[in-house]
């Protein structure tokens, strides 16, 4: 793709009078902006009131002493934020969804960058290479989730014990270890289905990076006798900065929210449940505390807020950066 | 520049990175095809039990006509319905939106499109809670438009923010131009705007209607029975008895919601990396 500046924000002044208008055209002008403000309404009230409106509800609903079983018992202060950070398996939840999103968001950002760099050159058949590449990505998550669980975990018909065995067989080894890994590596089972499946996004965003470098100056420095790996080091990585401080908040951003894949693989068992997995629990199980489920969400997202200022300004720069 | 031995090492690195990332999707398939006897026996597949020696349809026959057929076929209506209203409704809400935002300067245009982005990262599960119980008041809990609503609100922001990258490009100077030369303005909009602005639409739309059929949040916890989309059906599935495992149904269901997915990627591949990348990056 060859494109102009991305930045949305620079508007074509095309309806806007010109400087020095007299105030007949000038006051024109500024009707017909309104009337072209106007579209902008249904969208930005339907949005504000889906999400804003929730969210302060969710405000309202962490603040009071509400169950699903007992009902509304009035306003609770800041008791349900006390369990939130008291209630170990609240606790357990921020740890295990610091963890997963870490280590998710790290090994696919490095694979992705491998990936990318590798298929960042000319080769015959690169096209379909790439569409391979992306297809983890295009899996509804739910079903890559259940088929991680079904098809590759699996003790007796998974695919990996089922390569295990096949090698050992290959080798003439007796006894295959059949490791059951959701129960031994519970956490491990499920960075490794969602490294699987977000690896293609951060290629892609790689990709995208890998496409702006300078070359004219690189090739100077290969003139100059500068191998690969200084190349790499000294002029590629330093150009992808921005690009992988965005993928890796972007990425960050929906996995810190990643649902299905602990609902799926662990349903939570073993420390491996996260915070929306969490607050889905706490909502929706036994007494349906809705007011430390509303607290937790709460807590969620003022830390997405959190990430999302970072992401934000990234996205900001690599714009300024590009126009 | 490159030396044979880089050539080399390269491809040796590439080969593992293929192998995990294509291995498993191969899996998929193979086990969709697999004969529920061949799921549990090894001699009746090749590779080490890898590809069934005889391909058998019996799993997509059970989840469209089979014991399955009950859970599946109305939840992937479900999806279709939902997904394509959600998609519509918030494509042409969002096409207003960026035509604004593209054609006007104005003030808080720049807060706009960081509110459309700042609410696109808005975790969905703080906003699953408090709907549950509004949706129930309301007699929205377990209805279609039920999940209409949310999936608009999770895909306008985004629609919003891409197209008004895409409008970003077109160039608009023809529409005056098309006016100069006797067009009205609504003919210079069919004539000229509109064929301009149709694959940045589009794009978006793909990539509202991917976003609204991966969901599993909403549709699993604002639903029961009657309005389950797929992603929420897959996770009731059982085997074809009570104790053999729904490995074979689930492969084949994953493949089936798949395929549209992969069809509208591999027909507008480069338009919908494009449109992912965009606003965030140069495409």
């Amino acid at each position: 793709m060859t494109t102009a500046s991305l930045d949305p924000t620079g508007a074509v002044e095309a309806s806007t009078a010109p400087p020095g208008a007299d105030p007949e055209t000038k006051r024109r002008a500024r009707r017909e902006g309104w009337k072209r403000r106007l579209p902008l309404m249904p969208a930005f009230v339907f949005v504000i009131i889906m999400t804003q409106l929730p969210f302060l509800a969710t405000i309202f609903i962490s603040f009071s002493n509400w169950t699903a079983f007992s009902g509304n018992k009035g306003f609770a202060g800041l008791d349900n934020f006390k369990t939130v950070f008291q209630d170990s398996d609240a606790r357990s939840a921020v740890v295990t969804t610091i963890e997963l999103t870490l280590l998710v968001v790290l090994i696919s950002l490095v694979l992705g960058i491998v990936i990318a760099l590798l298929l960042d050159r000319t080769f015959r058949g690169r096209g379909i290479v790439r569409t391979m590449m992306i297809a983890p990505f295009l899996i509804v998550p739910e079903a890559a989730a259940l088929v991680w669980k079904h098809a590759l975990f699996n003790v007796q018909s998974g695919l990996i014990n089922g390569s295990i065995t096949q090698f050992y067989n290959w080798f003439g080894l007796k006894n295959p270890p059949q490791p059951d890994w959701i129960t031994s590596h519970p956490l491990g089972t499920i960075v490794t289905a969602l490294v699987w499946q977000w690896t293609p996004f951060m290629m892609l965003i790689m990709l995208a990076g890998l496409q702006g470098r300078p070359m004219d100056i690189i090739e100077a420095a290969q003139v100059d006798g500068a191998n690969t790996w200084q190349i790499f080091t000294k002029m590629t990585l330093p150009h992808m900065r921005r690009y992988i401080e965005l993928a890796g908040l972007l990425g960050a951003i929906y996995i810190v929210q990643n649902f299905e894949y602990v609902y799926t693989i662990t349903s939570g068992g073993q420390n491996t449940a996260n915070l929306p997995y969490y607050i889905q629990q706490t909502f929706f199980a036994g007494t349906g505390e809705y007011g430390v489920a509303s607290a937790a969400g709460v807590v969620v997202v003022i830390g997405t807020i959190v990430i999302a200022t970072f992401a934000l300004r990234t996205v900001l720069t690599v714009l300024k950066e590009e126009s | 520049m490159e030396t044979n031995k880089t050539k080399w090492g390269l491809a040796g690195a590439s080969v593992p990175i293929m192998l995990w990332t294509l291995i498993p999707i191969v899996w998929i398939v193979a086990t969709s095809l697999k004969s529920t006897t061949a799921l549990a026996d090894q001699q009746q597949n090749v590779f080490g039990n890898f590809w069934p020696k005889s391909i058998s349809w019996d799993n997509y026959s059970l989840i469209f006509t089979g014991g399955a057929k009950d859970l599946f076929v109305p939840a992937l209506w479900h999806s279709i319905v939902v997904c394509l209203v959600a998609t519509l409704i918030s494509v042409v809400l969002a096409t207003f939106c960026a035509y604004a935002i593209a054609r006007l300067d104005f003030p808080g245009k720049k807060a706009i499109l960081i509110t459309a982005l700042t609410v696109s990262f808005f975790p969905v599960i703080a906003m699953v809670t408090p709907l549950f119980n509004l949706w129930r008041i309301l007699h929205l809990f377990d209805t279609l438009p039920g999940l209409i609503i949310p999936y608009i609100t999770l895909t306008l922001p985004l629609s919003i923010w891409i197209l008004s990258a895409f409008f970003q490009q077109i160039p608009w100077e023809m529409e005056q131009a098309a006016q100069v030369d006797g067009a009205s303005s609504w003919q210079a909009f069919v004539k000229v705007v509109a064929p301009l602005a149709a694959p940045g639409v589009f794009t978006t739309a793909i990539i509202a209607f991917f976003t609204a059929w991966n969901d599993f949040v909403f549709s699993s916890n604002l639903t029961a029975a009657r309005a389950q989309t797929v992603p929420a059906a897959l996770n009731s599935f059982t085997g074809a008895s009570q104790f053999t495992q729904p490995t074979g149904a689930i492969c084949a269901a994953a493949v089936v919601v798949t395929i549209p997915v992969v069809i509208l990627v591999l027909l507008f591949q480069r338009r919908i990396v494009a449109g992912l990348t965009s606003g965030a990056v140069k495409g």
